[in-house]
């Protein structure tokens, strides 16, 4: 323990240094924290997270491996901060915990794995990273935004998941037949995509992400894009907040924007023609895109556009969605809290009687799936864009 | 105390999983919602009444002191365990075990959220109205166990005036069910009224019957503001002289209305002295006149302005006001000490004019909001509790503010409890009878003293 010793514990100064707002304790945030609700332990909740890093300040808990298992069963989707009525900085806190185990090399193997995966071979799946577009092998015809060009209006990051997993395939194939129908000048990057950092963000680990990022920013100034579009939040939010400053600090030379901000302009221009789909559709807030990026309004445009569509509203929307047991790695470190977390959240979903989940992230769609597929409860889950594309009159 | 050997025989009642001993969950079951902390020795977690009941044996044999605990957001030190000891973590078992529609009635576990049963009932058109500000972070037996209030009191009551039946685990484990659905019911002394409040001194709570209403049909909120805070107070005494029962009336005074607006930015007056916030509700004409009445009042008794919200959103925005006074506290001063005396309703004017004096003497901000309508103020002093001289003032000052309540009739505490907190003070607002009474109670049905120790009184 002597890394202890001589690093000190940054969350911690939250704590102590009186500029932050105290914690009163008033057990709010337990209402609202999804890893409390799914096991009713205060060491899960948001409350309990702060009382023991105050705990480690004041010097009554050390920091070791059951202490720091605590902040990765944690789903940073940042549902306490919104809700703290003292305004408890908890998003900063909660992120700061886990660059704190990092440097005091707490942070859990499987975790550490993922980040020398990445480092190593520029993508979360450790394939070769060349294979960042086989997802457009069995296409019937090529996406345009694949061949290659000296120049393009629009660069669309597709992210670790939809490349290299099957099952999500099916939304960078959407999004870029919608790109094409809409006639847009795009490109996709292949293989000179890396993955954009954001694991390692929220792995405590950025240090590691520099030379990915620097790597992105470079083929992406290349192209001379006016915009990057993004179908994964989590991309979108560490772009949209670290790389700047990667960047050399100030505003980015193009603008960043989620894949349904970008088709809702495009259904605002008249750039499709819809045929009726009579669905019962609920919309379900991503963390990393909703109380993280703001961005509520953009996919229910997406979706109201759609004749025929009924959208619901789940008991925990916008700033307050129950997040879908994808976020902060839980996943891959905790698998059955995770379960418990999108069980949760489809239960939200069977009670407004919905047939179809859309989400606008890969990563809630794989998760919120899988719990449809394990529990044998049959609601689709779709991305906002393989919804809309299905809604296209193709006559 | 707690020795491997009951942890085994405690681990055997519930599973490995449900009793934590590391030191990161002791801290985290070392509080409650106010500042004081102790660790336990362990916190156990049943998943049912006979579960409960064993544990209990296992603690009284073995004198452990145990301490019941629902989501612990308590503002009188309650379940935080002074003398080490179990904590009884009772959230696991949360289900709704029957809604009576033909009686209006229903069964809940005792760990069930507060606001979840009530959205259960809801969807039947009934109502349970008890809405202590914790409705979303407390459980039922939480709320009943310290006979929780609201703003909604004023027109339907207290959590006691809803419980019909309990289902209680005594110290020494036998279990034994209390009152029933009945609604006439003298048959021997009124056991359920004795666990009601009894903050887990006399008794485990695992199951609750309440009763329940008809959900009315609509609401009308109003916000009224006052450039002078007696007038507020009169205003208060004169609308329900007026025969109207609101559903709510909530007052905040100038500190509450500016600390709010702080962080807010609503729009509050800031040079007003007090704000009410009214709730009409009943059948949709009930409503509407009612509020008709209301308003009328506050502006013949001084009101500058008089808002009516229009709709269900309008109201919300209101009501953020209210909803956010004690979070927005805590931006003010590191600390806050929330107290909640309870005053006869026309002594408001006089309490509130004494907490103002109270707080000049000793020099310190006291912020007054609260359910003004029914009397139960909610003085709460702001400090940093590492200021040794100012932390001898807030001690001195609840101590002004507890004698105050006393002498115009009130008393110490109308929603949060005795708990640690207010215990001090307990032979002067009730005299020593009543406690020699209450420890005889106690001595009865804990012969070991297991349960909760150290609260209310020694």
């Amino acid at each position: 323990m002597e890394a202890t010793q001589t690093i000190p514990f940054q969350s911690t100064q939250f704590i102590t240094d009186s500029q932050h707002p105290t914690c009163i304790r008033c057990g709010l945030c337990l209402a609202t924290c999804p890893t409390y609700r799914a096991t009713l332990r205060e060491t899960d909740a948001p409350r309990g997270r702060i009382a023991m890093i105050r705990a480690l300040a004041e010097g009554t808990l050390e920091a070791r491996k059951e202490f720091s298992e605590r902040y990765y069963d944690c789903l940073l989707c940042a549902a306490c901060a919104n809700i703290c009525p003292s305004g408890v900085p908890l998003e900063e806190i909660l992120q700061t915990a886990r660059d704190d185990m990092y440097h005091h090399k707490l942070t859990p193997e499987m975790l550490e794995q993922l980040g020398q995966t990445i480092a190593q071979h520029h993508n979360i799946s450790g394939e070769d990273n060349a294979n960042r577009t086989l997802w457009a092998d069995n296409m019937s015809q090529e996406p345009s935004g694949l061949q290659l060009c000296e120049t393009a209006e629009v660069v669309y990051f597709i992210g670790c998941v939809g490349s290299f997993f099957p099952r999500s395939y099916s939304l960078p194939q959407s999004m870029t037949e919608l790109m094409d129908k809409a006639e847009l000048d795009y490109a996709v990057l292949g293989g000179e995509e890396w993955c954009c950092g954001y694991p390692l963000l929220i792995n405590g680990q950025l240090d590691l992400a520099g030379e990915l990022i620097r790597h992105n920013l470079e083929k992406v100034k290349a192209l001379q894009a006016k915009k990057v579009v993004f179908t994964c939040p989590s991309c979108l939010h560490i772009w949209s907040h670290v790389y700047p400053e990667a960047a050399g600090g100030g505003e980015l030379s193009f603008e960043l924007l989620h894949a349904t901000e970008l088709l809702a302009d495009l259904i605002d221009e008249g750039r499709f023609k819809f045929r009726s789909m009579p669905r019962r559709v609920t919309y379900h807030d991503p963390c990393d895109l909703g109380r993280k990026e703001n961005i509520f309004d953009a996919p229910r445009r997406v979706l109201q556009a759609i004749p025929g569509l009924e959208l619901v509203e789940m008991r925990d929307n916008r700033e307050n969605s129950h997040c879908c047991g994808g976020g902060g790695n839980l996943e891959t470190f905790n698998a059955a809290l995770s379960q418990m977390v999108s069980d949760q959240r489809l239960a939200q979903a069977q009670e407004v009687e919905a047939q179809v989940i859309a989400s606008a992230c890969q990563q809630c769609e794989r998760t919120l799936a899988s719990a449809a597929r394990r529990n044998r409860v049959r609601i689709r889950v779709m991305d906002v864009a393989e919804l809309l594309l299905r809604a296209l009159d193709e006559g | 105390m707690l020795s491997e050997n009951i942890l085994n025989e405690l681990r055997a009642i519930v599973g490995d999983e449900h009793l934590l001993t590391s030191p990161e969950a002791l801290v985290c079951y070392s509080y409650d919602g106010t500042f004081h902390e102790s660790l336990p020795e362990a916190v156990i977690s049943p998943a049912s009444t006979e579960e409960v009941s064993a544990i209990l044996r296992v603690c009284n044999r073995e004198r452990v002191p145990v301490i019941p605990r629902g989501m612990a957001s308590g503002l009188a030190a309650a379940t935080v365990p002074l003398d080490g000891g179990l904590i009884l973590n009772l959230v696991r078992p949360n289900r709704v075990l029957e809604i009576d529609t033909d009686n209006m009635m229903a069964t809940v576990e005792a760990g069930i959220i507060t606001a979840d049963f009530q959205a259960e009932v809801e969807k039947l058109g009934l109502f349970y109205p008890p809405d202590p500000s914790s409705v979303r972070h407390s459980t039922i037996a939480g709320n009943v166990a310290c006979n929780a209030g609201g703003p909604r009191c004023l027109k339907y009551g207290i959590t006691g005036d809803y419980v019909m039946a309990l289902k209680v685990v005594l110290a020494d484990g036998r279990i034994m069910d209390v009152g029933g659905k009945a609604i006439k019911n003298v048959t021997g002394y009124d056991l359920v009224s004795l666990f009601v409040g009894s903050e887990g001194t006399l008794g485990v709570i695992t199951e609750v019957t309440v009763r329940l209403i008809a959900l009315p049909e609509a609401k009308r909120t109003a916000q009224a503001v006052f450039p002078r805070l007696g007038d507020a107070a009169q205003a208060i005494n004169a609308v329900l002289r007026g025969g109207i029962v609101p559903a709510t009336l909530e007052l905040m005074d100038e500190t509450a209305i500016n600390s709010v607006e702080d962080f807010m930015h609503l729009g509050l007056p800031r040079d007003a002295e007090a704000i009410l916030i009214i709730e009409t509700d009943g059948d949709e004409s009930d409503a509407v006149r009612d509020m008709e009445v209301v308003a009328r009042i506050c502006r013949e008794g001084g009101a500058s302005e008089v808002r009516v919200a229009q709709t269900p959103e309008g109201s919300d925005e209101l009501w953020q006001a209210r909803r956010n006074i004690s979070g927005s506290l805590g931006r003010k001063r590191p600390n806050k000490l929330g107290e909640d005396i309870s005053v006869p309703r026309s002594a408001i004017p006089e309490m509130i004019a004494r907490i103002k004096q109270i707080a000049a003497n000793r020099a310190l901000p006291i912020v007054i909001f609260g359910h003004a309508g029914d009397g139960n103020l909610h003085p709460n002093i702001l400090f940093d509790k590492n200021d040794p001289e100012e932390w001898e003032r807030v001690q001195a000052a609840v101590g002004d503010l507890f004698r105050a309540a006393v002498e115009v009739g009130g008393t110490l505490s109308g929603e949060h409890g005795v708990g640690t907190l207010k215990k001090p003070y307990l032979e002067m607002a009730l005299g020593p009878t009543p406690i020699n009474v209450m420890r005889a109670l106690r001595q009865a049905l804990d012969p070991r003293g297991i349960l909760n120790p150290g609260k209310i009184f020694d």
